[in-house]
């Protein structure tokens, strides 16, 4: 069974779960970067699969996936380098953030065998809303995956629904729109946690937006967790030429930093 | 529930002949004085002769008649009903009863009406609520309909049968459903100049009686469709759907809708007879709907319309909208003008290069059009970035989706919308040649036009082909042919058919026509296909052009390149057909806006 099937998972605070793009810049990266993290104190890692039309996903990550795909990154792919990644020592759960489509092309009965067979704990997938997610879900379960559900500002009266049967941590959507750094968040998320509190003890997590170490403290005061994407991706890309050189564990080190401030 | 239909007032063997076969539950005939007074004898003759198919019921209409007369003439006719037409008393009914007799009552419209039904509840079956007229009825004039749940109620409460009557029309009945009538009566509404009009009959029946009931509550047709979206977006999906749903039942809405219609777009479009390309092509007789009349030059305009009338009822302000080509763009900018909205239309920017006069014409209507940079930079990027959009200004933004594609209700109300061109058809191709086409052909891309069009004939026998993009060929890569050559998943809100690779990823299609050029398709098409009431075919760039160019020596209509992929399968579907059978084409636009393709098209082939 994996990790955030657990009973000690659900009673996790402070989650920090960062976000990589598998294969952005390079698999090897990848792998390197999630071992980085863990060390720095992350809680939780997702795993990106790059997909060609990533509508809930704002300019950075979509660049990224761009760049991964043309490298020749694809969903049995991230599968697999997430598998090397627990040979090479990685041990915190990892959830495979896709969207739905590269699972039907893949099959969802051979996705999720392979994924449990590499370690992978959690199954992310934001065009799947709770009404299409039954099946996948009781497959899931029967592997020990958790099929991380999300909620948005808008849930309004589904969020009873969805925390109600939820598994792993709950996705709490911070605003309206795509991932991508923000500055300012508007909404009042306080409503809607104390409601997914009083339905469910899975932990909430809030993601979309958030770069910054003042998001970090606003949010675990607020919440059991946060998300953190794009400001990682863009990290990395940044550095990208960095990695490829003698420079390539300082960069790493000062991914470790980065991180590490944040949740200081 | 679908409503129960009668078809009141047959008055010939040849009107009764094709009144029975209609899939209307009653036929009722008049034997009280009236112009469609028709002899019991008569009726007799019928009967022998034609063979009624079982479940069909026939009601003779009587006022204030003899109760001898009436009994004699069920008796040996024979009768199923007897409808009691005028003033008769409990008590005559009761007789009839006695007889082992089903027996209908009328009762006029005035209020308190619904009062009476209980006073023949004992010896009626049935009633028919017509309005009250110095004649007793049976005028062709339509009551108060807000009148009808209250009719529907006490129907309901006394466990009858109950049908309104009354100013029925094939124009009116949308309006009337929406006012849930358990049974519909009509007569004059089926004539034409005093005759029984065997289109408005079927139209009738497909307009009250649709067996087929996809999408289901979950807005699947069969496997396909559904809701992948963001959760972001489901509560406005939902809000959406109730609103659609609002709207359906008022009948305000569709007099709103079918004004627009009329009055702004130029509808009903007209049906022509290809006669020279019928001649050219020799076989089947070849017709043409020409949506490329409507304004704007194509069908995507009367789905624009609806949704922006939509969106102003929901209190949205703004909409948005992607286009390809343009053709929607410019049919959301034209209706957001007319209804004063804004509007932004999300563009690839590869798109904007290519057609450039378009992004003019958009901006001349008061439109913005956003330029799309991200990935290919075309129409499933322009969707992408504009369902972006929504998912941030979700509270006061309308997304206008111009195809039957995307997430749940929006497959169903474009087809919805779209179906006024089947609707027209069917009338008007049986009053050119008395029944329904053989073959009815349209090109789809995300399939808007070819769903509007094949609707309304789902339940018939006609054959219907839906014309994919081959580009360059499906044995190359350069295609748009998702159902001939795709496999199922997921783009942009719905599960159909798409083109993509091993991995998920979608892929970019190719065809010359830009509005043919989208690697999904509509969720309905993909379960027409797999159910085996449509056929698909795939058309190259180079059929079409000729077909496109034929189409214009020939009879002197340009037709848009999208729909003259339908015409090069029609050609060809007529050609393998006998004299005397009809194919009909969807002409979905015009080629006004294609001249600059065609040109290069022209040239290049040339060099």
């Amino acid at each position: 069974m994996g990790q955030l099937m657990s009973a000690e998972f659900k009673n996790r605070k402070n989650l920090f779960i960062p976000y990589l793009m598998a294969g952005d810049p390079d698999p090897g990266t990848t792998i390197e970067a999630a071992l980085a993290l863990e060390e720095a104190g992350a809680d939780v890692i997702e795993w990106g699969v790059p997909y060609s039309d990533p509508l809930a996903d704002g300019p950075v990550i979509e660049q990224a996936a761009i760049r991964s795909i043309a490298q020749g990154m694809n969903i049995l792919k991230a599968v697999e380098l997430a598998g090397r990644a627990r040979e090479q020592g990685l041990t915190i759960p990892v959830v495979l953030f896709t969207y739905i489509n590269p699972v039907l092309a893949t099959g969802e009965s051979l996705l999720v065998e392979k994924a449990a067979r590499a370690g992978i704990d959690g199954l992310l997938i934001p065009d799947l809303p709770y009404e299409e997610s039954g099946g996948l879900k009781r497959l899931a379960r029967e592997h020990g995956i958790a099929l991380i559900p999300l909620i948005a500002p808008t849930s309004r009266k589904r969020v009873k629904k969805i925390a109600g049967d939820s598994d792993g941590f709950l996705y709490l959507v911070s605003s309206l729109g795509v991932t991508g750094t923000r500055e300012q968040f508007q909404e009042d998320l306080s409503d809607i946690i104390r409601e997914v509190n009083n339905v469910t003890d899975t932990p909430v997590a809030v993601g979309f937006g958030i770069s910054k170490r003042e998001h970090v403290k606003k949010f675990h005061e607020l919440a059991d967790g946060v998300v953190i994407g794009s400001a990682l991706v863009r990290f990395l890309h940044e550095r990208r030429n960095k990695l490829n050189g003698s420079e390539r564990n300082s960069v790493l080190a000062e991914l470790k930093q980065f991180v590490r401030e944040l949740i200081s | 529930m679908n409503p129960l239909l009668k078809f009141c007032g047959i008055k010939s063997e040849t009107e009764f002949r094709k009144a029975v076969h209609t899939k209307a539950d009653f036929i009722g005939l008049v034997f009280a004085r009236s112009k469609r007074q028709v002899r019991p004898e008569e009726a007799a003759e019928w009967r022998r002769k034609i063979q009624v198919p079982a479940g069909v019921e026939i009601a003779g209409v009587f006022q204030d008649a003899d109760r001898d007369e009436m009994i004699r003439a069920a008796l040996e006719i024979p009768l199923d009903i007897v409808q009691c037409h005028g003033s008769e008393s409990p008590e005559d009914l009761e007789v009839l009863k006695k007889e082992g007799l089903k027996v209908f009552k009328t009762i006029h419209h005035e209020d308190g009406a619904a009062g009476k039904m209980a006073d023949f509840a004992r010896f009626a079956d049935g009633f028919i609520i017509d309005t009250k007229t110095p004649e007793g009825g049976g005028a062709g004039v339509r009551f108060d309909w807000e009148a009808v749940p209250s009719y529907r109620e006490e129907a309901e409460r006394l466990g009858k049968v109950c049908l309104i009557a009354g100013g029925i029309t094939t124009d009116n009945t949308d309006e009337l459903k929406a006012y849930s009538p358990p049974g519909i009566d009509v007569s004059s509404g089926i004539e034409t100049d005093g005759i029984k009009d065997e289109g408005k009959m079927w139209t009738m029946t497909a307009k009250v009686k649709q067996t087929y009931s996809f999408p289901d509550q979950l807005g699947r047709f069969g496997d396909f469709g559904g809701k992948y979206v963001p959760e972001t977006l489901m509560h406005a999906l939902t809000e959406l759907e109730n609103a659609y749903e609002d709207v359906k039942n008022d009948p305000a809405f569709y007099r709103d809708l079918h004004s627009e219609w009329a009055s702004f777009s130029g509808r009903p479009t007209p049906l022509t007879f290809a006669g020279n390309l019928t001649k050219e092509v020799g076989g089947a007789d070849i017709y043409l709907k020409r949506e490329d009349l409507n304004h704007t030059g194509a069908h995507k305009i009367n789905n624009a319309i609806a949704q922006a009338i939509l969106a102003k009822r929901m209190g949205k302000s703004k909409i948005i909208a992607e286009t390809g080509a343009g053709q929607h763009g410019v049919a959301t900018a034209t209706a957001a003008a007319r209804f004063g909205l804004s509007c932004k239309v999300f563009m690839g920017e590869e798109d904007m290069r290519r057609q450039e006069l378009n992004v003019f014409r958009m901006e001349l209507l008061g439109a913005e059009v956003i330029k799309v940079t991200s990935g290919s930079r075309t129409l499933k990027d322009a969707t992408n970035e504009a369902i972006r959009h929504w998912v941030t200004h979700v509270g006061d933004t309308y997304y206008l989706i111009g195809s039957a594609v995307g997430p749940h209700p929006y497959p169903l109300m474009v087809r919805d919308f779209q179906s006024v061109i089947g609707h027209e058809s069917r009338e008007q191709m049986t009053e050119k040649t008395g029944r329904l086409p053989d073959h009815i052909i349209a090109c789809v891309g995300g399939g808007s036009n070819a769903i509007g069009m094949f609707y309304p004939f789902i339940d018939s026998e006609v054959l219907l082909t839906g014309v994919e993009a081959a580009g360059k060929g499906t044995e190359t890569d350069r295609h748009a042919a998702t159902l001939t050559k795709g496999v199922r998943g997921v783009l942009h809100g719905s599960l159909s058919y798409l083109l993509q690779d091993e991995g998920g990823n979608i892929q970019e299609p190719y065809s010359i026509s830009a509005g043919l050029d989208y690697p999904g398709i509509g969720p309905e098409h993909a379960h027409l296909r797999d159910a085996g009431r449509v056929t698909y075919e795939a058309v190259t760039d180079r059929e079409a052009m000729e077909a496109l160019k034929l189409l214009s020596e020939t009879e002197g209509i340009l037709p848009a390149i999208e729909s003259a992929h339908a015409l090069a399968a029609a050609v060809k579907t007529a050609a393998g057909k006998k004299t005397g059978e009809t194919v009909l084409v969807c002409l979905s636009g015009r080629g006004d806006k294609d001249v600059h393709t065609i040109k290069q098209y022209e040239e290049e082939r040339d060099e």
